[in-house]
């Protein structure tokens, strides 16, 4: 990830650094975002330390888990390259996919072929011992797939054949090959082998099922990873969208505490918002197919965040619906 | 927490059914006018297997798999799952037994079609396949194209070859040839139940 900074967003930044120390003992640091037309404030998205070289990454990046898994249909393609547009514009960083997600990287190589690779780009990969080959034979074949020449951080997927695929990723970084490295579970599975790791491996991230129904990483992995330093990626943040759907169906308004104290405009800034404030977490990656829905998803990597007495209201209400 | 059964499943079903079914219509799009000669093709394997002509209807049967394992799974599925290419591979190997059936003449029925619950299930499934399942899709409201016809979708073509394996069939090798189209509806039928839970 590369930043440039003009003399306004110097000033954007210096006054987002101003807010992010008034917020409530978070690791965050602000820069600015690109403003979209339809966002007329002056607005920052928050960013989190990643790593020991002093990067940062947005708080709120992208997941394409079943959304950009449209094989080569030209209607879809060009419907999900607007989200990808609409995701760097609203000053996105992070895009996570895998080769499970059968065409889903061919889809991400489509959209950024037509909107080009913007310095913001932090692309997150995945191996996964059912694709067949070594690690390093996937990795060749997704960067051809997405049309990169580098991967910022590849995973190792839900935690098939860790050992092997980690040494191989392990010894990509240490060639410069690859930006980071990580290893990923989901749905809240092998968390003990997942805390094994964290303590004996020397890994960047850690990618774990963590929404406000689903908090068991809080107990021992989320403080692990603070205590080593490992970046949090928070996948199934609306668990699987049923979050979503449940408070739709029910008909459920925000309550105005969350609009009045963590600035909250709609239930999915309620539900990441949540997310990100964990001071552990880094990065949720909501997955959508609207243009809409990532404007509301982006929406909750600016303003206030819930503070700590704030999202335990935010639990007790939310276990109330 | 979802359970590990249903996490399991979910693996094999990497898309929406918004995609899938786009999928289907694109299917039907890309292979129009040929639904009609598919779809003539049934009755007629029908007609042969009624008329106790087992071995011609098994002829007929073998390419229609032929075409779905390549022109349905590997040419469109599988571009969305992974598993496209194995399920693909699975349908091509059925028409290959059958082929061998229709050339060995062996178990084939060596009686003609009666009255038995077999054919008689066997009959109302290949006319279900034929006729009923294009106007499911319809009925819901999906499009045209999207109504899934014998010989160009893999549901129809699984319920009606398992009619007609019930009506032309006996002993062991309808035991074995049932085997691809039943396993593919139980994944096609744990296929729609994900796509359509809440996840």
């Amino acid at each position: 990830m590369h930043t440039r900074l003009s003399r306004r967003q110097s000033l954007k930044l210096l006054g987002a650094a101003v807010a992010a120390g008034l917020l409530p003992s978070l690791p965050v640091v602000a820069t600015p975002a690109l403003v979209s037309a339809a966002d007329k404030s002056p607005a920052v998205l928050l960013r989190k330390p990643i790593g020991k070289q002093g990067n940062t990454l947005p708080v709120i990046g992208m997941g394409t888990w079943r959304t950009f898994n449209v094989g080569s249909d030209p209607k879809l393609l060009d419907a999900r390259t607007q989200v990808v547009k609409a995701f760097f514009e609203l000053g996105g960083g992070l895009i996570d996919s895998s080769p499970m997600y059968g065409s889903a990287p061919d889809v991400m190589g489509y959209a950024l072929r037509k909107l080009g690779i913007p310095d913001s780009l932090f692309s997150a990969e995945k191996v996964w011992s059912p694709a067949g080959g070594s690690a390093r034979e996937q990795v060749a074949e997704l960067k051809k797939r997405w049309q990169v020449a580098q991967f910022n951080l590849v995973q190792v997927h839900n935690l098939t054949d860790w050992r092997e695929h980690l040494a191989a990723l392990q010894q990509m970084k240490a060639e410069g090959s690859l930006g980071y490295i990580g290893i990923t579970t989901s749905h809240g599975r092998r968390h003990q082998e997942l805390e094994q790791i964290m303590t004996s491996q020397d890994i960047d991230f850690i990618q774990l099922t963590y929404n406000i129904t689903h908090r068991e990483a809080e107990q021992r992995l989320l403080p692990l990873a603070q205590e080593k330093g490992i970046a949090v990626i928070a996948n199934r943040p609306f668990d699987g969208g049923s979050l979503i759907k449940g408070l739709q169906r029910r008909g459920e308004s925000l309550p105005d505490w969350a609009k009045a104290e963590c600035g909250c405009t709609n239930w999915a800034d309620f539900l990441l918002k949540f997310i990100v404030s964990h001071p552990a977490l880094t990065c949720a990656i909501p997955a959508t197919t609207q243009v809409a829905h990532m404007q509301e998803n982006m929406s909750a990597g600016h303003g206030p965040m819930p503070s700590a007495s704030a999202r335990k209201r935010m639990q007790r209400y939310f276990a109330a619906l | 927490m979802s359970g590990g059964a249903g996490y399991q499943l979910q693996q094999f079903i990497p898309f929406s059914s918004d995609v899938y079914l786009r999928l289907l219509e694109r299917i039907g799009e890309t292979y129009w006018p040929w639904h009609i000669a598919t779809l003539l093709l049934g009755v007629i394997v029908l007609l042969l297997a009624l008329r106790h002509k087992a071995s011609a209807g098994c002829m007929l049967l073998a390419p229609l798999w032929l075409f779905v394992g390549y022109g349905f799974f590997l040419q469109h599925y599988a571009e969305l799952n992974w598993a496209g290419n194995y399920i693909g591979y699975a349908f091509i190997a059925e028409a290959l037994l059958l082929l061998c059936i229709a050339l060995s003449g062996k178990g084939l029925a060596k009686t003609a079609p009666d009255k038995r619950p077999a054919v008689v299930i066997g009959l109302a499934l290949a006319l279900t396949g034929l006729v009923g399942w294009p106007f499911i899709g319809l009925l819901s409201g999906n499009s045209s194209f999207q109504a899934a016809v014998f010989g160009i979708y893999a549901d129809p073509t699984a319920i009606v070859t398992l009619g007609l394996l019930l009506i032309m069939l006996r002993g062991w090798l309808l035991w074995l040839s049932a085997i691809i189209p039943l396993l593919w509806l139980v994944v096609s039928g744990l296929t729609w139940w994900v796509l359509l839970t809440p996840q």
